[in-house]
């Protein structure tokens, strides 16, 4: 288990040896390991950005990793907005990216 | 229905469940994370006398405590309400409602922002949010990062990083605009780095030890602050140079960088582009009040304890019947504070509602007094006016009370 | 001069430059400020920027920081389904 990982550390010691769980996140098939958070599986393996804003469609990732700010919030199966910092990975859980939502309401957009 | 519910695991949290559980209580602590310990899981750091602080050993210790003890912690439950009832707490959470008879609030801090451009990019985290995915979670926030804000939770959380191998390429103010100009300012930081210099130990803040040879000429020091930086462990640290944007197309890819006058203004022809896969907002501390401002508890403003607070006494009893708050929430002090604290709430709750008891009144008051001996001992503070906070938040209760007749 | 690059509210996207116009054109309170601006109204709930809007009140209109909490807090202080909140389950 060694990408994006700390495996060694000087003063916590080495990374306990722990069992694989695979997801999807888009339909991608990743690997993360047991206890691990949606959000801290999906850094390891890359992933930074994790939904874009509703309405202007700007890109987010993790900002408070402790479940204040719901930047990091993805849909998991039929649930939406959970907060992916705070989200234990399954075997088998699927994750997607919060998308862009149409604005048919306000004012001066043409779609 | 439950004795005691209390709200937040981390060291004030767990330290009054432990207390609470000896005297007889029956004890239930919900917490939001998935592991016990709160902010204690991210600390690591070097004492004076060479031993390091392991926040995870701490919490650990705490957790096993507990559990031989027979406290109920359950870990990922949310609170999203709480009410007054005649006799009781009514508790909402995500995982069901619960009565008590007393209802702890050990809800700890949250981090202060500090805006600038580009601060919703992908790769911009708070400093807490690295500090986690590094000492909890074990997983890389990035090769190569800069940390804007310069303060004593930064310098600290910025040493864990590279302890853990990754690099931090420099510190830098923020940007000054309206609200991030009290961080922006290089006299003030440098003032607030100074007054906590002379508590740390020297390993922990060589900039401000640095900076105490300057007391007399601190203006002066910032003056000729060397434009490259000074050193800490490194890693240069510019008291003299702010981040104006933070830049990239998906995600972070760097930073512009400006010299500042000292003043905090940028000299917009110094601009440079500084190459960065993460970048770190380092704001400070405040108090997580939301449960006590729902609850109907006073409040009052004191920036010396980071914010608004819950009135409440030494005995860590708000004005409102059956309610008590301990850590943080009372006030930004380091994890050893509130774990004496959270003591306090533990002998203060089993006093009231096991009345017949009088040693308990005895190890309240000790325990009061290990808080005070604690605050005094810190290593870390993150106000140096402290005391006065505390005092002015100990009158207010006695105001409150009497307001009340 | 970057104020309008400046994002106050993340959920909301709030410019610094819009709440510092609205702020000072209207000179009202942190509560005001927000139902003008929508800073504060997003799924956070305020926790990223509450402190933020607080002291841009304070510094357009020269108040000093008052006891109470500018911006009250209303249950649910964390988001829920409305399962969760229909449910009636004491123990």
């Amino acid at each position: 288990m060694s990408k994006g990982r700390i495996i060694d550390h000087p003063i916590l010691g080495r990374l306990d040896e722990r069992e694989e769980v695979h997801f999807t996140f888009d339909e991608n098939k990743l690997i993360g390991y047991e206890g691990e958070t949606i959000a801290a599986a999906l850094l390891a393996n890359g992933e930074r950005v994790l939904r874009c804003h509703e309405e202007t469609g700007k890109l987010r990732g993790i900002y408070c990793n402790i479940g204040h700010c719901m930047e990091c919030r993805v849909n998991v199966g039929n649930q939406k907005s959970v907060r992916a910092c705070l989200t234990v990975i399954q075997e088998g859980m699927e994750v997607k990216s919060g998308r862009k939502l149409p604005t048919p309401f306000k004012k001066g957009e043409t779609q | 229905m439950i004795d005691v519910i209390i709200v937040g695991a981390g060291p004030a949290g767990l330290s009054a469940a432990n207390v609470c559980a000896k005297n007889g209580l029956k004890v239930k602590v919900v917490d939001e994370f998935m592991k016990a310990g709160g902010r204690l899981l991210g600390q690591l750091h070097e004492e004076p006398d060479g031993t390091w602080w392991n926040g995870i050993e701490e919490a650990k210790k705490l957790s096993e405590d507990a559990q031989e003890l027979n406290v109920a912690v359950e870990c990922g439950v949310s609170v999203h309400n709480i009410k007054q009832e005649k006799s009781y707490w009514k508790v909402y959470t995500t995982k069901g409602d619960f009565k008590t008879r007393a209802l702890l609030l050990a809800t700890g801090a949250a981090e202060t922002s500090l805006p600038i451009p580009g601060w919703t990019l992908p790769g911009v985290m708070s400093i807490g949010a690295a500090q986690v995915m590094t000492n909890v979670h074990r997983v890389r926030v990035g090769e190569r990062g800069v940390v804007i804000g310069i303060n004593i939770l930064s310098a600290a959380i910025t040493r864990e990083l590279q302890l853990a191998g990754i690099e931090v390429s420099s510190m830098y103010l923020p940007g000054k605009n309206i609200v991030t100009e009290d961080a922006a300012k290089p006299l003030s930081t440098m003032k607030s780095m100074l007054k906590v210099a002379s508590l740390a130990p020297s390993k922990l803040i060589r900039l401000g030890s640095y900076f105490m040879k300057y007391e007399s000429l601190q203006s002066l020091a910032v003056r000729f602050y060397p434009k490259n930086g000074m050193k800490v462990w490194g890693m240069p640290v510019h008291l003299r140079k702010a981040v104006l944007e933070i830049v990239g197309d998906k995600k972070v890819e760097g930073v512009k960088v400006a010299q500042v006058d000292v003043n905090g203004e940028p000299i917009l022809s110094t601009e440079k582009f500084v190459p960065a896969d993460f970048v770190c907002i380092a704001g400070g501390l405040y108090p997580l009040v939301e449960l006590a401002a729902i609850s109907g508890c006073p409040f009052q403003y004191i920036a010396e304890l980071g914010g608004h607070v819950p009135v409440h006494n030494e005995n860590m009893k708000t004005p409102i019947d059956g309610l008590y708050v301990a850590g943080n929430i009372t006030g930004i002090e380091s994890a050893k504070v509130a774990m004496k604290q959270g003591a306090v709430a533990g002998y203060s709750i089993s006093m009231d509602l096991l009345k017949t008891d009088v040693n308990i009144e005895d190890q309240l008051q000790q325990a009061i007094n290990h808080v005070k001996q604690t605050r005094n001992q810190a290593t870390i503070q993150f106000h140096p006016d402290i005391h006065s906070g505390r005092e002015k938040i100990h009158a207010s209760f006695k105001n409150t009370l009497r307001t009340d007749i | 001069m970057r104020d309008h690059k400046t994002i106050i509210c993340r959920c909301e996207e709030v410019s610094l430059e819009d709440l510092v116009r609205t702020a000072e054109s209207y000179r009202c309170s942190s509560r005001e400020l927000k139902l003008r601006t929508r800073a504060g109204m997003g799924q956070c709930g305020g926790r990223t920027c509450r402190a933020l809007v607080d002291s841009i009140t304070q510094k357009c209109t020269n108040d000093s920081t008052p006891h109470d909490i500018p911006l009250g807090y209303q249950a649910p202080i964390r988001p829920i389904t409305f399962s969760i909140m229909g449910e009636k389950k004491d123990e």
